[in-house]
């Protein structure tokens, strides 16, 4: 069986790289005692595919990882794999997914918002809106372009909201959380 | 004096994270991590960078040791690399513990692991970073209570101006004395004092004489499993679980292999409770069978062959005895072929290799590497030492040669590090001189033909010599130190940042006798580690010194009392479970 997780990385953790990500899921899910698959090979690893990857310093809340295993897992796994976790990273979903489901052909990309303290310079055309002291603009980034980088606008913070997926995925899974 | 809460620490690192290298390393909150509240708050500081830090064992154990008392919490801290140092600075920035970001000078107890001497600046530009007064005689009521532990506390004379009270030896009981000593001390004094009285602690302003602190069996309750796990990768990556304390083969230059004694081996079964649980605790992928020499371990091949069924997880064991047994070792845990396999004949010819007593012969080392070629390894590390006492050029050259015997059995890729040796204190070497920097250099010269067929890692002569003069000098250097570290002589251990030059040129301003220091001597010169008693004898280690220099063997003593000392000074014994074959 084929599980789609989603999950957040904020505070402290939005420090973690790319691979310093990958490697705490990988943990917290060893640390779970799941039976999950492995690779083949003599330096087995574990059968484990994300989302696209993230810039360091980027408050994610739209995180993606893909496993196959043969236990069924609804939601009880979600507090059972967040009670394993550091504090600032937490599954919120978890998807059933078809054998054949691939992130690459599923994801049309993310959202994207930037956060800022005072008024931005930003490109023309872009929404802006106020909310009390902070500017935030949001746009879509197509799944593998580059994502915005920390300092790109001079904004204060940079998040990954959520997924978009194209239309065939809401009719092929089943859902927790 | 602790649980305020500070929540500008944190406030400006989020602020400055974002500007230097591996953020990672700085945030703490790991899995594992413990945060509580308890009336007496200790930091225990690696006094080097987290990624070398975090792969310290002996940190692990007090960590846990301390946050299972109910009175005392325990948390952590490591110096950070110059670019957060400078953002720290510039932000005010206090060096902070990585559980409750508390600056280290509201703590009640810091606490610093000296594994090696070159980390003394850093130790320095830790308290710097902290705001805690540097000298002992500087610090108030208000500043915390300074102490230290490891291997290098042995000889506390060169920095014992900076530290309030050394734990000398193992510190799974010391530790919970000295805590208890401070929470019940009136003030900083009485605190002193009441340290001054517990086995194994030298306070500088208080003790004349100190003896080390053994702890008889290495107890189940020590092991720590709920291991932190970084984020960062660092240099060890793994879980650890120590299987043996102390080493019985008595090699006479080798520090650890003295004031460890005697050895405490845990049992096949408890190390098999204890890698269950550590794995289960952490998710690692990876156990380390820790000790000293983990092949000489009673019940090594049965508990390489339990854990070996453990579901995809990868051991290691870090071993250094050029024998057969290291490979079958190897061979069992399923190591890397591509990774390569280690030994460690330490001297090039079989007269040397008696001299410093390693207990192996040329023949054990051609049949490790012959044993390895037919399990299908073709890489190979070795490990030799130059500057051993009574070298000579044929010794050198030997090195040579013997690098070439092993490359022609078929490695395709050969490599060795050649050291220099460092005569350290408590070692029957500790009489003999270290061979200066160019001597070094034309010795090194004697192994450049090799460079055709080995890669060839000479390490640096002058780094073996500060490293000598900081391990074997006395009370003087104190101030040589605390210079060093004004002008940023720190992380002296990184290549990037070690400078010779004004290493020396600081000793020299210094007027420090490095001749004297270095130099050869006999039973009745006085060493500023003399009124540390590691349970060894004066008179075992020059006798042991004495048989060096006949080329006399001193046997395993698992096979015999040797008479060191050290068993009956302590009312220990040798704790080996199984028979050996």
């Amino acid at each position: 069986m084929k599980y789609l997780f989603f999950y957040k990385r904020y505070g402290l953790l939005r420090f973690l790289s790319n691979h310093e990500t990958m490697r705490m899921i990988e943990r917290i899910l060893r640390r779970t005692g799941m039976n999950l698959k492995m690779t083949e090979g003599f330096h087995q690893r574990l059968k484990l595919s994300f989302g696209q990857a993230l810039p360091t310093g980027i408050i994610d809340r739209a995180g993606l990882f893909l496993i196959s295993t043969d236990e069924e897992i609804g939601q009880e796994f979600i507090g059972k794999i967040n009670s394993l976790s550091p504090h600032g990273f937490e599954v919120y979903r978890i998807c059933k997914v078809s054998e054949k489901f691939e992130l690459g052909r599923s994801v049309n990309g993310y959202v994207f918002s930037l956060i800022f303290l005072e008024e931005p310079n930003i490109p023309e055309g872009w929404k802006i809106e106020k909310y009390g002291k902070i500017w935030k603009t949001s746009f879509f980034v197509a799944f593998n372009s580059s994502s915005p980088r920390t300092n790109a606008y001079g904004q204060y913070l940079t998040l990954r909201e959520s997924v978009v997926f194209k239309e065939t995925f809401n009719d092929e899974s089943a859902c927790c959380g | 004096m602790n649980n305020k809460k500070h929540p500008s620490v944190l406030n400006k690192l989020v602020g400055v994270l974002d500007k230097v290298e591996k953020p990672s390393r700085y945030i703490g909150n790991e899995y594992n991590s413990v945060k509580k509240d308890a009336p007496l708050s200790v930091c225990l500081v690696f006094p080097d960078l987290y990624d070398v830090g975090m792969s310290h064992f002996g940190v692990k154990i007090l960590y846990d040791i301390v946050n299972d008392l109910d009175f005392a919490k325990c948390e952590r801290s490591y110096l950070p690399w110059p670019d957060m140092q400078r953002e720290m600075k510039d932000n005010s920035i206090p060096l902070y513990s990585y559980e409750s970001y508390t600056p280290l000078d509201h703590f009640d107890v810091v606490g610093f692991t000296l594994q090696y001497e070159m980390s003394y600046t850093n130790v320095l530009r830790a308290l710097n970073l902290a705001n805690i007064p540097l000298r002992s005689a500087d610090r108030g009521e208000d500043s915390p209570i300074v102490i230290a532990g490891g291997p290098c506390t042995f000889n506390p004379s060169p920095i014992e101006d900076f530290i309030d009270a050394f734990l000398i030896g193992d510190g799974e009981e010391g530790i919970v004395e000295m805590l208890e000593a401070i929470r019940s001390g009136k003030d900083r004094s009485d605190k002193l004092r009441k340290l001054s009285n517990i086995e194994g602690v030298y306070v500088p302003s208080h003790n004349n004489r100190v003896r080390k602190r053994v702890v008889h069996d290495l107890k189940r309750s020590w092991a720590p499993t709920r291991q932190i796990l970084p984020y960062t990768e660092i240099v060890h990556d793994r879980g650890v679980v120590e299987i043996m304390r102390g080493c019985t083969n008595g090699c006479r230059f080798c520090q650890a292999g003295m004031i460890y004694r005697p050895v405490r081996e845990r049992s096949n079964d408890e190390i098999l409770d204890i890698s269950f649980e550590t794995i289960k605790q952490t998710g690692y992928e990876e156990l380390s069978l820790l000790s000293l020499s983990s092949a000489d371990h009673s019940q090594i091949k049965d508990i390489v062959s339990s854990l070996r069924e453990i579901p995809y997880t990868s051991l290691s064991i870090p071993s250094t005895r050029a024998n057969s047994l290291t490979v079958e070792i190897a061979k069992a845990i399923g190591s890397v072929r591509k990774s390569g396999i280690t030994i460690a004949p330490e001297a090039g010819t079989q007269r040397l290799r008696n001299v410093i007593n390693k207990g192996i012969s040329e023949e054990d080392i051609i049949s490790a590497a012959k044993l390895a070629i037919e399990n299908g390894w073709r890489r190979i590390k070795l490990y030799f030492m130059i500057g051993l006492p009574t070298e000579t050029d044929d010794d050198v050259r030997g090195i040579g040669h013997l690098i070439d015997r092993i490359k022609r059995m078929g490695f395709y890729d050969l490599s060795a590090t050649i050291g220099v040796f460092v005569p350290k204190a408590h070692t029957p070497f500790q009489f003999e001189s270290q061979i200066m920097p160019d001597e070094a250099m034309r010795r090194f010269k004697l192994l450049n033909w090799t460079n055709k067929f080995a890669k060839l890692n000479f390490t640096d002569p002058h780094k073996a010599l500060i490293e000598g003069i900081l391990s074997r000098g006395g009370k003087e250097l104190s101030y040589v130190i605390e210079e060093a570290e004004k002008r940023d002589l720190i992380f002296a251990d990184w290549d990037e940042f070690f400078n010779a030059q004004r290493w020396m040129d600081l000793f020299k301003e210094y007027n420090v006798d490095i001749d004297h220091i270095m130099g050869k001597k006999s039973f009745k010169d006085e060493f500023p580690w003399d009124f540390v008693d590691s349970g060894i004898s004066k008179g075992f280690l020059w006798a042991e010194y004495q048989r060096s220099l006949r080329g006399d063997l001193t046997v395993d003593c698992r096979n015999g009392c040797t008479g060191c000392g050290v068993c009956p000074n302590f009312g220990v014994e040798n704790i080996i479970h199984g028979v050996r074959e």
